[in-house]
């Protein structure tokens, strides 16, 4: 997989101190869609500010198709964004705003028309030329932002967060409809965003970033299933932890003991001194509720319960220890009511330890 | 260093631009400070502006300017801020309407004008006092000069108020009376409280218009001297240069002081921009005596300000108001037949020049303020201000001084008076651009970089229509400015070109009240005439942005 986007070492420090990225690596192969995926803070949007040529890095590099382009200036880069607001100028006409770049690079006429209707077509705008960008609705507005990216046909796309002022039901929408046309047209891109189930639609990889670096990079399902760090488990998904004592290394796994047995689970890159103290990590759904009193299962009390509709949230005491559990909901099932005793049923290979913090 | 590197063509821009406010603009002030603190043999002499501190006279003189700062801002401030209330928590309709425009036209007022329908109605032989009451007045005095000064100056209150005021989530009153507070409290505890910025911006601003001040000391201040009458006297009465500098210096110093006070204090929400945004009473929150007696303040001073300018016209169309009020044409015929149309023609050509020449410098300097990163653009802004922070009268004063030898000598040409107008009215169109400049999100340029445009490209299609209102708004602020500026212009007209404003005094000190009148209702007109053509042929609402 040769790169064709290439960051190397990317840092951006302000004045005031701050560091907003400490050294990023990242390669994105030409026609994928890498997600960069992080809490507020977390350096993505200033990464996409840096490739557009809205923030001077502070070092390292980046390349655009084997091409050095942080130093160019952000009007010739060749990589358009699509922007968080959308940034639709509010004084042109759908037409205007995306024949916006074409304009500056002297394009008009027949050509011109051609173009920006079929960039309207693609997104589905066709008839709504003449309209100001006030008078649109969010997810058209959006939509104008896209045609007005695509139109340039840029050797890269860039999304800053550009769903978060849609409804949710729209995003939804949107999420589908950006990558079935990304997928068309074949366009290397970079999406920032800091909502998972976003990021896992929509991208074939996934840098989950925090404080500044590159966390995990990695399919949506390795980022969730084999998170590389407390965090990324944490961020990604919902998780339990609970805490366990390493006892030794067997084959290919580590063997902790964490509610009260000791288990084979799967775990990260780091130091696993025997009797050190590490966090067991096991998503909702990996809980699985038995009858009470099952052989070779845990003994839980149920403190509260949810209900989802097509799954129920159980609130679980396990000794001292708390875990969430997602169990899937069939009509006429009740729930098991506060206070009741449940076994509960983990696979060793649904448990994943992570170095302890060392508070 | 690397923005400016990578923009080189606006870093050109702010040093071409810093050169030429630096040379019109603070030139001129370093001459007044210069000659104040040296004599002609250079030697640093002190004298007379210390004299101002400790002869009788001069301290007479400092003590009444500031007296007549302080009652006028207050009081202006207090009425502007009623008017601000008024038109938003208790007139509706045309009420509402009618006080907003009656708060509004003082603005385009010519100094004189409301100072001669005064001295017209409640003067010696006022048609009010003595006409119709029978009372012997003398309006001439602190008194008089007040009641012009708020009269003149409320509406700058008003306006400071009125956006604020706007601003005011209804919601906020509403909540606190849904929590038990009375309606006097929710003023004293919520709306006052919210509006604090707007009390220190309005009355310092005023304070500082009061200080300038010219004309209205001149004509109806009667034996009440300030700083700004006794400086022009110096020069114009006793040809005493070292004086007038001495009575400007001390002038200066309180007008800059209250001026940036404002402008660090309060910052940019002193700068007036109108919104779209209706205000919504949906709940009364103001009780309802108090709102009775809101109403008839405000009804009073809309009905005095209405009174006063049909006054100047029915001066205009008098023999002479109060004495002989036989309706005649003769002022007009007096005025247009002597210099009077050329004074017309030159007054508004010189006006028209340099008010698109103020707008623009004032879009130069908030883009680089605000859209680069050049070192130094807060010294330029603050270098900017200083047109406006400076009083008229100074201003004035060192342009004549700075520009009347080789190799800039300028005086009795048009560029003087056009660098006058230029420097005194760009700070306003500084301000409401940046305003403008502000409320457009960064994204919008950095979308159409990111589409390829250059930076020229990018002011050229995306920002500067942006901020067109904001740019033709200072324009027509500043032709309305140059018509009606005295104080700036004061020192510096020559017979070469007439000023309208000059005229008048010229007529008032000939005891030719009713010329005065008539070249009053002249200028009005002018003004009128233009900002409403201005407003026909580029949209609504500049009559507001302009006020």
């Amino acid at each position: 997989m040769s790169a064709y986007l290439r960051l190397r070492a990317l840092e951006k420090r302000f004045p005031n101190g701050t560091v907003a990225l400490d050294g990023i690596d990242l390669d994105v192969a030409e026609g994928e869609l890498v997600a960069l995926l992080g809490p507020s803070g977390c350096g993505k949007t200033t990464t996409l500010r840096c490739i557009a040529g809205f923030e001077d890095p502070s070092g390292g590099t980046i390349e655009l198709a084997g091409k050095r382009i942080d130093l160019v200036p952000p009007d010739r880069r060749g990589a358009t964004m699509v922007f968080q607001g959308y940034a639709l100028f509010p004084h042109l006409s759908v037409f205007e705003n995306v024949a916006y770049g074409l304009r500056v690079r002297h394009v008009s006429g027949t050509a011109l028309r051609d173009r920006v209707a079929a960039a309207l077509g693609l997104v589905g705008l066709g008839g709504l030329e003449q309209r100001r960008p006030q008078q649109l609705s969010g997810g058209q507005q959006q939509r104008v932002a896209l045609a007005r990216a695509l139109i340039l046909e840029p050797k890269l796309l860039l999304f800053d967060e550009p769903l978060s002022n849609l409804d949710a039901k729209l995003r939804e929408q949107m999420r589908l409809e950006i990558r079935t046309l990304q997928q068309r047209v074949g366009i290397t891109s970079v999406y920032v965003t800091h909502d998972q189930a976003e990021a896992m639609t929509l991208a074939d990889r996934v840098a989950v970033m925090n404080n500044g670096l590159i966390a995990q990079l990695g399919t949506p399902r390795q980022i969730y299933d084999e998170p590389a760090d407390r965090f990324v488990a944490a961020f990604v998904g919902h998780a339990n932890f609970v805490r366990g004592t390493v006892r030794g290394p067997d084959g290919d796994t580590l063997v902790v003991e964490t509610l009260g047995t000791a288990r084979r689970t799967s775990f990260p890159v780091g130091p696993y001194a025997v009797d050190s103290l590490v966090d067991v990590m096991v998503r909702p759904e990996e809980v699985h509720l038995v009858a009470p009193e099952t052989p070779g299962t845990l003994r839980a009390i149920v403190i509260a319960t949810s209900f989802l509709g097509s799954s129920a949230l159980y609130q679980l005491a396990v000794g001292d220890e708390q875990l969430v559990a997602t169990v899937p909901m069939e009509r006429g099932v009740a729930l098991q009511p506060p206070g009741a005793t449940v076994g509960l049923r983990i696979r060793d290979g649904a448990l994943r330890s992570f170095p302890a913090p060392l508070s | 260093m690397d923005r400016v590197r990578r923009d080189p063509a606006a870093a050109i821009l702010a040093l071409l631009v810093a050169a030429a406010v630096s040379l019109t603009l603070l030139y001129p002030l370093a001459n007044v400070l210069g000659q104040a603190i040296f004599d002609e043999q250079g030697n640093v002499d002190l004298a007379p502006i210390l004299r101002i501190f400790t002869a009788a006279v001069p301290r007479t003189v400092l003590g009444n300017t500031l007296v007549m700062g302080i009652a006028a801002g207050t009081g202006a401030t207090l009425l502007g801020f009623a008017f601000a209330l008024a038109t938003a928590r208790a007139a509706t309709g045309a009420l509402r309407r009618v006080l907003h425009y009656a708060a509004l036209l003082p603005l385009i007022a010519p100094p004189f004008a409301l100072a001669l329908s005064t001295i017209f109605l409640f003067g010696r032989q006022g048609l009010l006092t003595r006409g119709l009451l029978h009372i012997e007045t003398d309006p001439y005095g602190l008194s008089g000069l007040l009641f012009v000064q708020i009269i003149t100056f409320f509406p700058v209150a008003y306006l400071i108020f009125d956006s604020l005021v706007r601003q005011l989530d209804p919601a906020l009153e509403e909540a606190a009376l849904n929590l038990g507070a009375s309606r006097l409290r929710i003023l004293r505890t919520v709306v006052i409280p919210l509006l604090r910025p707007g009390f220190a911006a309005a009355f310092l601003i005023i304070f500082v218009e009061s200080l300038a001040d010219l004309a209205n000391p001149l004509l109806i201040g009667g034996d009440f001297n300030v700083l700004a009458s006794s400086a022009y006297l110096s020069i114009v009465g006793e040809f005493d240069t070292r004086k007038a500098v001495a009575y400007s210096v001390v002038l200066m110093l309180p007008s800059l002081i209250a001026y940036f006070a404002q402008r660090i204090w309060v910052g940019e929400h002193s700068v007036v921009t109108v919104t779209g945004k209706p205000s919504t009473g949906r709940v009364q929150t103001l009780g309802s005596s108090f709102r009775v007696g809101l109403l008839v303040v405000t009804g009073i001073t809309a009905a005095l300000v209405a009174l006063l300018y049909l006054t100047i016209i029915a001066g205009a169309f008098t023999k002479l108001l109060g004495i002989n009020n036989t309706v005649t044409l003769d002022n007009f015929r007096f005025v247009l037949g002597g210099i009077g149309t050329r004074a017309m023609t030159d007054t508004t050509l010189l006006s028209a020049i340099a008010a698109p020449i103020a707008a623009l410098l004032g879009l130069v300097a908030a883009y680089l303020v605000v859209r680069t990163r050049i070192p130094g653009r807060i010294a330029f802004d603050y270098l900017v201000m200083l047109g406006a922070a400076a009083p008229g009268i100074v201003l004035g004063l060192g342009i004549l001084l700075a520009f009347n030898h080789r190799p800039l000598l300028l005086s009795g040409t048009a560029a003087i008076f056009v660098i006058a107008f230029v420097v005194r009215t760009a700070p306003v169109s500084l301000r409401s651009t940046v305003a403008a400049l502000l409320q457009i999100d960064p994204s919008l340029e950095q979308a159409s970089a990111n589409l390829g445009a250059g930076p020229a490209t990018t002011f050229r299609r995306v920002t500067f229509p942006l901020v067109r209102r904001a740019v033709l708004s200072g324009t027509i602020f500043s032709f309305t400015r140059n018509m009606t500026a005295l104080s700036t212009i004061a020192l510096l007209v020559t017979p070469n070109w007439r000023i309208m404003t000059a005229q008048i005094l010229n007529e008032i000190d000939a005891q030719r009240l009713g010329s005065g009148a008539a070249y009053s209702t002249i200028l009005i007109v002018i003004v009128l005439v233009a900002i409403i053509a201005l407003d026909r042929l580029f949209g609504r609402a500049a009559i507001e942005v302009a006020a």
